[in-house]
């Protein structure tokens, strides 16, 4: 039998907790959680052997009545990251969702298998029937994960703005398929890759795509449901959300691009570069202003997907330039970044909960010192957060390094000024993100990790138990071994798009891509030996003259003994950059006074920064506005007055009669 | 039949410029009686039985004794039995339903050049015009469920002409649709009167939350 289709039932099976009897509450949820630790180890088994192995035949070919599941290379890239990321993710949940024992356990166990199950079935639907199905259950249950600490007033109203942005998403991915499949033979995607949809159409339906999966993956300006709604759901799910289903987005609008809408058009590749790097930069910095940790993840992801559309933008652009030998360096990209960064987002989200589940708190304010309390969790993070910054020897960098030769790439091939003039914009872009998204990282850590308590809600920290450090330690595992070992990784994702037969681009040495005129090479493993010498070299001077005394004593501080609120806060280190970005965030400050009995004492103050969201000011409050208006516009027209109403149908009759005549 | 057509128009043109309930619901009454007549004419003329007559026999039962009775014996609850409107809107009435008979007849020319019931379908379209212009422009509950009958007669004369003869079924299920709705309506406007102390339907805007 399948092994793929063994781990759907295997997650259908866990997914049966939900009906479990109350009082097994804990074993339901030990045994729905092996289910899904089981299915996604088989998920990402048969993803990971039907990419090594040559690719003849299909990864899956089944179809019951109008349902099908039919996978290719592509749809194997993402169901190995939804294997991976669900299995190191599902072990984490183990311990962390034990915290909801008695709220609804059950309920989020089973859900979770639904989810993990839905995932998969829109990574393998091979028809559009069957992937709208996937495609909503799949928002449903992220939409009852998200909601499942109801009892929270603000968990509700996220919910339901991520519920009604995918709606609105799932609206314009239906009329893209629509506008194909009433084109060709059947909704099938294989008769749907023979569409005959031309001009203008082909414009809105691509439009359309693009505007459905850009809002599932957070681009802005779509991207508001996103930091509402990672934060409110628990963070196992966070981290699914935001390591996979963000994924899943680009799975959806990678096979429109290749198989059905094509990318012969200039435009096309454009905006979806220019969309994904003005995400990636203002997302960015929006994080860098969050206080809130699993903010700024959310912020985070926001920017990454940003910088792994703007790579698939720049493939599609160099396909539409005839240049596919090349375009294959981005598309590559864009696929080992979508890798990395479902690894890395998966460990920081999962990081994050073993925080809050510490301290209690998401406000990094009010943490500090966590290193001493929790230093395994803290190492993980670290891993996590240089991964996030692209640090040498984790992962992150792979991936922004391929995005990087990739514009290098497009810059050598640009022909004319305007193309020259938006490349330079583009690497202004990526160097301003990544010189954030460090700043960002640097800030989370230190800020949380470093330091002194800021409060006392860190003096109860405790470190985590075992299957969450487990969990975290196999991310944090994985994204050194990719970043140090890039090369298997980076053919696999390779051969995927170009084909097995390409030259692969990694090696022994490291990843080389000559496709820029020059050959560039990134080898970790020669810098690591390099780091390696040098620190024994620098150990060696330092140890031949310090002479093993050490004194240790409290930081000098003009005679006083420091305290942590002399620390640097999280608000104060984002300072120069809310002064130099100031006409974009616009930030709004309000001074209020509780108390001012006098002039000079005993007067209060509450003072507080406030960062409006540029699009939700410029562009969804207007919008909402205007809605607003018109409806009580066409109140007008609906009196409620039954003459009225029969007064239109008779106004209709006579039309329909004179225009019958006519 | 012309000379019912005739009688027909007059009927239906009074009928707009009437404000007085009970003279409302004796026009509806002589209305359904010329109705009644050219469902006989029309029956006999092409077949001939039971079948034949029950159209005209369940329109003098339905149209011309049950519902004008009904209405009857409402208006007389009634205390107010005069309709306040100003001459302005009973002219309008009358001039639209000048421009319905003319639109009619266009229709008639354009759709059916040459058929020979023109004058009635010109009359029954302007029935079914000023039956909903009643129901539009007048607010008294009794005046507008006489609007629905005049709607309804003139539906019934038209498909009694387009198609010579309904199945049975058919127009067994057509006169108890219109006696349920009376019944119905003539509840609800009792109801109103109860409530209100009015049968003036602008009352229910109130009810709006």
């Amino acid at each position: 039998m399948n092994v793929l289709l063994g781990s759907l039932l295997v997650y259908l099976v866990g997914a049966l907790t939900i009906i479990w009897p109350k009082k097994l509450e804990l074993t339901a949820h030990y045994a729905g959680m092996l289910c899904a630790v089981a299915a996604s180890g088989m998920t990402a088994f048969s993803g990971i052997a039907y990419l090594i192995m040559p690719k003849s035949a299909l990864l899956i070919d089944a179809s019951w009545g109008s349902y099908s599941l039919i996978a290719d290379g592509w749809s194997g890239v993402f169901v190995s990251i939804t294997g991976i990321a669900g299995f190191f993710i599902s072990i984490y949940a183990l311990d962390y969702a034990k915290g909801y024992l008695g709220k609804r356990i059950r309920a989020l166990t089973g859900l979770w298998n639904l989810f993990l199950l839905s995932i998969t079935a829109v990574l393998l639907a091979g028809d559009a029937f069957t992937f709208i199905v996937a495609w909503e259950i799949m928002a449903l249950v992220s939409f009852l994960l998200v909601n499942h600490e109801a009892g929270n007033k603000d968990t509700v109203a996220a919910a339901y703005q991520y519920m009604v942005m995918t709606h609105l998403g799932t609206a314009a991915i239906l009329i893209a398929f629509y506008l194909l499949g009433s084109h060709s033979a059947s909704f099938s995607f294989a008769d749907m890759m023979h569409n005959n949809l031309d001009g203008i159409m082909r414009h809105i339906a691509f439009l359309c795509a693009f505007a459905g999966f850009a809002l599932k993956s957070g681009l802005m300006p779509l991207h508001i449901w996103l930091p509402n709604a990672h934060p409110a759901a628990p963070s196992h799910v966070s981290a699914l959300m935001s390591g996979v289903m963000l994924k899943v987005a680009l799975y959806g609008f990678g096979r429109f691009v290749f198989q059905f809408i094509g990318m012969d058009v200039f435009w096309y590749g454009l905006l979806v570069m220019l969309v994904g790097l003005v995400s990636a930069f203002l997302a960015v910095l929006y994080g860098t202003m969050e206080v809130d940790m699993k903010r700024i993840l959310a912020y985070s992801s926001v920017e990454n997907m940003g910088i792994i559309f703007a790579a698939f933008g720049c493939g599609m652009v160099l396909m539409s330039m005839n240049l596919a030998p090349l375009a294959v360096v981005a598309f590559t990209a864009a696929m080992v970044h979508a890798f990395s960064h479902s690894l890395m987002k998966g460990l920081m989200f999962m990081s994050a909960g073993a925080v809050m589940h510490a301290v209690g708190s998401k406000n990094i304010e009010k943490m500090g010192g966590l290193i001493k309390k929790m230093p395994y969790t803290a190492f993980f993070t670290l891993i996590g957060a240089m991964a996030l910054s692209s640090m040498p020897f984790t992962s992150g960098l792979i991936g922004e390094w391929l995005v990087l030769q990739s514009f290098i790439t497009l810059a050598q091939q640009a022909g004319t000024p305007e193309l020259r003039l938006l490349v330079i914009f583009a690497f202004i872009m990526l160097g301003l993100t990544g010189a954030a998204a460090l700043g960002c990282f640097v800030r989370l850590y230190g800020i949380a990790f470093l330091g002194r308590p800021r409060s006392h809600i860190v003096e109860n920290a405790h470190e985590q138990p075992f299957f969450m450090l487990l969990g975290m330690g196999i991310a944090a595992f994985l994204v050194v071994a990719a970043g140090v070992v890039p090369d298997p990784v980076v053919n696999v994702m390779q051969s995927v798009v170009a084909g097995p037969l390409s030259t692969p681009m990694g090696g022994a040495f490291g990843i080389i891509w000559g496709g820029s005129g020059h050959y560039a090479v990134y080898s970790p493993v020669l810098i690591l030996a390099l780091a390696i010498l040098l620190g024994i070299f620098i150990a060696a001077i330092f140890i031949g003259t310090t002479r093993g005394f050490v004194r240790r004593d409290v930081t000098w501080n003009c005679g006083t003994y420091p305290t942590s609120r002399q620390q640097y806060t999280a608000t104060g280190f984002s300072k120069p950059l809310r002064r130099a970005f100031g006409t974009i965030l616009n930030p709004q400050r309000h001074t209020e006074y509780l108390r001012k009995d006098h002039d000079y004492y005993g007067r209060k103050m509450k003072f507080y920064l406030e960062i409006p969201d540029l699009f939700t000011e410029k562009l969804y409050k207007p919008v909402q506005t205007w809605m607003i208006a018109s409806s009580s516009a066409f109140r007008h027209i609906q009196e409620g007055s039954v003459s009225l109403y029969i007064g239109y149908t008779m106004l209709a009759m006579i039309f329909v009669l004179i225009w019958g005549v006519l | 039949m012309e000379y019912l057509v005739v009688f027909l128009v007059l009927v239906v043109f009074l009928q707009t410029r009437i404000t007085n309930l009970r003279r409302a619901v004796i026009c509806l009454a002589s209305q359904s009686v010329i109705i009644s007549i050219a469902c006989f004419g029309l029956g006999l003329s092409s077949g001939s039985g039971l079948h034949a007559l029950l159209p005209g026999i369940l329109t003098l039962a339905v149209k011309v004794i049950f519902i004008p009775g009904a209405v009857w014996n409402l208006v007389g609850k009634l205390t107010n039995e005069r309709e306040i409107l100003s001459e302005s809107n009973v002219n309008y009435s009358t001039m639209a339903a000048a421009l319905f008979l003319v639109m009619g007849y266009a229709i008639v020319e354009r759709l059916l050049p040459g058929s020979a019931g023109r004058d009635i379908i010109a009359a029954s379209i302007l029935m079914i015009m000023t039956g909903l212009s009643l129901m539009v422009l007048r607010k008294r509950a009794i005046i507008q469920i006489v609007g629905l009958i005049t709607l309804e007669n003139g539906i019934y004369l038209l498909g009694l002409l387009m198609t010579e003869g309904l199945p049975l079924v058919v127009e067994l299920g057509v006169f108890l649709d219109v006696l349920i709705a009376v019944v119905v309506l003539v509840i609800l406007t009792s109801r109103m009167r109860l409530s209100f102390m009015t049968t003036d339907t602008s009352v229910m805007k109130k009810l709006k939350g």
